[in-house]
């Protein structure tokens, strides 16, 4: 998520940033890790869209997330035209052609690759300074 | 020679049928496929080429150069509603698909 906050600061000038808060991955109620279970991230699958906005809300909060969020609807219409689940990276461009989608999530998650497809399309506002 | 295939020939196969299994349960909508994934042992995750078969399964119809398709969303906030469409023509959308879990 931090890469993702930095890119999301870097670029927010120039592109629509959001993040679409889908279908629980791994729930209590679902396929749930032992990960999760050690470090106390206990969520339910919210059952209507009253509850998942506040499972969005509580999300953006716990993980720190500074990209605004969108919620996917109870049909998970976000989730099936985009394959999102469990998460997933694109870069749309000025056209509303898919300029860059990653593979499917965990596996295929690499902001650094979103980084370079939004490289590619703008010129990025806050520059790094090059240190040396 | 033939006691080995006589071991050998069912390993193949169950192994086979195992993996066309696990492949149908990634092609099932994630919440199905949660809940196979829930009763089955982590051993799942080492037995088979889970990671292959995953970005396979989850590649999904979307390419590059397609339109995107239309979303209208609600922010987590209900103040707004967003609709990615309306960008179209004027700026990029960069879009973070995920959960809390």
């Amino acid at each position: 998520m931090p890469a993702l906050n930095k890119l999301y600061q870097q670029y927010k000038d120039q592109v629509a940033f959001y993040v679409v808060y889908i279908e629980e991955a791994h729930p209590t109620d679902g396929w749930q890790m032992p990960n999760n279970i050690k470090d106390h991230v206990l969520v339910a699958s919210p059952h209507t869209l009253e509850d998942r906005n506040e499972a969005a809300h509580a999300c953006v909060v716990k993980l720190g997330i500074h990209i605004p969020a969108l919620v996917d609807d109870m049909q998970d219409s976000a989730e099936r035209a985009y394959t999102g689940w469990p998460d997933r990276l694109y870069v749309i461009d000025r056209s509303g052609r898919v300029a860059y989608k990653s593979k499917a999530g965990p596996f295929g998650f690499h902001p650094d690759e979103m980084a370079q497809a939004l490289a590619k399309l703008v010129p990025p506002a806050n520059p790094v300074k090059q240190t040396h | 020679m033939r006691k080995t295939l006589v071991y050998a020939v069912p390993v193949v196969v169950v192994y086979g049928i195992l993996v066309g299994g696990l492949f149908a349960a990634m092609l099932q909508p994630p919440a199905k496929f949660g809940r196979i994934m829930s009763r089955l042992p982590s051993v799942t995750f080492f037995l088979f080429p889970f990671e292959p078969m995953w970005l396979m399964a989850r590649k999904g119809n979307l390419k590059v150069g397609d339109m995107a398709p239309d979303l209208a969303l609600k922010t987590a906030d209900r103040s707004a509603e967003v609709s990615l469409s309306s960008f179209r023509g004027r700026q990029p959308v960069a879009l973070v698909f995920g959960s809390h879990t």
